[in-house]
């Protein structure tokens, strides 16, 4: 087993256990029970329990489901846009190139918090979750991920790298999706995708523990549902005024670190050779 | 190249347009979705008096009626009153107070990253570092906030806008800002490697044969791109303020957006983002204006000697 394998099989350890307690998340929070506050993990398997005696591993498993899809389809739509940037520097078509720069430069230059939040506040509240801000989220790291990979393009030849191969005989979809796309770009266009994965995830704490710290529901999930957000916010109690939640606070960092193993374990697998 | 004054006009043109453009797509984002649009606004369920509220701010003329309203008001500087985050105050007075806060944190924050990039031009620190330079990297902007404020508020809880207190707070925000989200990591390593390849041309090793440091040699050629990296880091930098100003309690322009967003109170939001859409065109107008004049350096003809022409000759 070679390093790359080491990572493949790292990022999907990380990812499937990020499913899993997506999977087991329950609907609801269970009930209050003080007698169970703030219990380590060794003394109730497997994460301990807050200061309400409610069970950790609920926080992190109903966290987990609100974070799992959105920011996995961020990351697919962003390294989509990579995808396209790339392939657009080994076509003829300079109109579509100044377009898609033009377009480019107008959304990078959006500070990318003011979008998320002008696009929360208009959000209809039926329509309120994590979904539609990760995919806003995506466009918003779009330019990125083309101006990347279609710098890898330029570097490959672009139009005459993709008229060589055809000189070779080789068909359209074997020069473009494989040797350009499989080939050149899935090194970035991975990388690119696992950070806009991190970078979700990462956005919807940030969102929910703003809420939460205003005592306000959260733009990214309903009310009913807990996200790791109230970890790090118990457990900032512990850092400011010493009450015991540490553990509390290093679930929450924990959970964050699973999600940033993840993310670099995936671009470590698809580094270039 | 012969038509290197493409990009910088492009630039420049998206910086004029930007701050039109952002209301724009406030207004076409409000009528295409469903709904009446003052009940977009301003929901039924918090919001009474819904029709007063269309009329107030012509909302019941249609899109082209309210965004020439309210652009013609924001190009005098009038942006109304705020709806709910301080109810009847004009939003450039909260405006006003706000805004110095953030520029005084950003330009904290720029330090590190200002650190960061100069030691990346002179190739330090050495590759050694890598691994603790890409665990900064990841260190999210919502966490360092947290810890920033225990500290903050361990040691100085409960001290007013100014004094010691004030300043310690808006150190700690500063430092936050510059090291996450890999802003510190990134203008060092970006800076770092973009130096290192240009170092490489054979442009470099002849200015050094004749004795010269590749650094002056280099930096001209590089200053377009370093402006850029640098709008971007500012950028970045404008939008983790809306994070670690609340957390940190910073009372700035980022904390007033995200009292808006919560508060349902249109009015400062859509004034917020087009002065931050203003900010940010700025500094694209900036960056367009370093790139002509970087080209107009490489194109400009060297003055020749008596002798040298003869020698040519």
């Amino acid at each position: 087993m070679n390093r790359r394998h080491l990572y493949i099989a790292l990022a999907g350890f990380c990812f499937v256990t990020l499913l899993a307690l997506a999977w087991s998340a329950p609907d609801l929070p269970s009930t209050i029970d003080r007698s169970q506050r703030s219990l380590k993990p060794w003394e109730y398997w497997p994460l301990g329990t807050d200061m309400n005696g409610r069970p950790l591993i609920e926080y992190a498993s109903q966290g987990a489901r609100v974070i799992a899809i959105p920011s996995f389809l961020a990351g697919i739509l962003v390294a989509f846009f990579g995808m396209m940037g790339g392939l657009l520097r080994c076509v003829e078509w300079p109109t579509i190139q100044t377009m898609v720069q033009f377009i480019g430069e107008i959304v990078g230059a959006l500070p990318r918090m003011v979008v998320i939040l002008v696009v929360a506040l208009l959000l209809p509240t039926e329509w309120r979750s994590l979904m539609p801000l990760a995919v806003v989220w995506a466009i918003l790291c779009a330019p990125g991920a083309i101006d990347e990979a279609g710098a890898v393009a330029a570097r490959l030849g672009g139009t005459r790298f993709v008229e060589a191969l055809k000189a070779h005989g080789f068909g359209a979809w074997r020069i473009y999706m494989h040797h350009i796309v499989v080939l050149n770009l899935r090194p970035v266009l991975v990388r690119q995708g696992a950070e806009a994965m991190m970078t979700v995830a990462f956005l919807e704490v940030a969102l929910s523990y703003l809420a939460v710290v205003e005592d306000q529901s959260s733009f990214t999930h309903s009310d009913n549902l807990r996200s790791w957000a109230d970890l790090l916010k118990e457990g900032y109690l512990w850092l400011a005024l010493g009450i015991d939640s540490g553990h509390v606070l290093f679930v929450g960092l924990g959970l964050l670190g699973l999600v940033v193993l993840t993310a670099t374990a995936l671009g470590k697998a698809a580094e270039a050779r | 190249m012969k038509y290197w004054w493409i990009q910088p006009s492009a630039r420049a043109l998206v910086a004029v347009a930007l701050p039109l453009l952002v209301p724009a797509l406030i207004t076409a984002l409000i009528w295409s979705l469903p709904g009446n649009p003052a009940e977009i606004i301003c929901p039924p369920s918090i919001c009474t008096g819904g029709e007063e509220l269309a009329a107030r701010w012509h909302l019941d003329q249609g899109p082209w009626a309210f965004y020439g309203h309210w652009m013609s008001s924001a190009l005098q500087l009038d942006f109304g009153d705020s709806w709910r985050v301080l109810t009847g105050r004009p939003v450039i007075e909260l405006m006003a107070q706000t805004i110095p806060n953030t520029l005084i944190l950003i330009g904290f924050a720029l330090i590190p990253i200002t650190v960061g990039s100069v030691l990346g031009a002179f190739q330090q620190p050495s590759k050694r570092w890598d691994s603790v330079l890409v665990f900064l990297s990841v260190l999210p902007v919502v966490v360092l906030a947290l810890l920033a404020a225990a500290i903050v508020e361990l040691n100085f809880a409960g001290s007013g806008d100014d004094g010691l207190g004030y300043w310690v707070r808006m150190m700690a925000a500063a430092l936050t800002l510059g090291i996450a989200d890999g802003a510190l990591s990134g203008s060092i390593l970006g800076n770092r490697s973009m130096f290192e390849q240009e170092n490489q041309q054979r442009y470099v090793g002849i200015s050094i044969l004749r004795g010269e440091s590749n650094f002056s040699n280099t930096l001209p050629n590089l200053a377009g791109a370093l402006v850029g990296q640098y709008r971007s880091r500012i950028v970045q930098l404008l939008s983790g303020a809306v994070i670690v100003e609340v957390i940190v309690r910073v009372d700035g322009f980022g904390a007033l957006l995200w009292r808006g967003t919560l508060m349902q109170d249109f009015g400062v939001v859509l004034a917020a983002a087009t002065v931050f859409a203003c900010l940010s065109s700025g500094l694209l107008f900036f960056q367009a204006l370093v790139e002509v004049l970087q080209n107009l350096h490489q194109r400009r003809a060297p003055k020749l000697t008596l002798e040298s022409t003869e020698v040519v000759r």
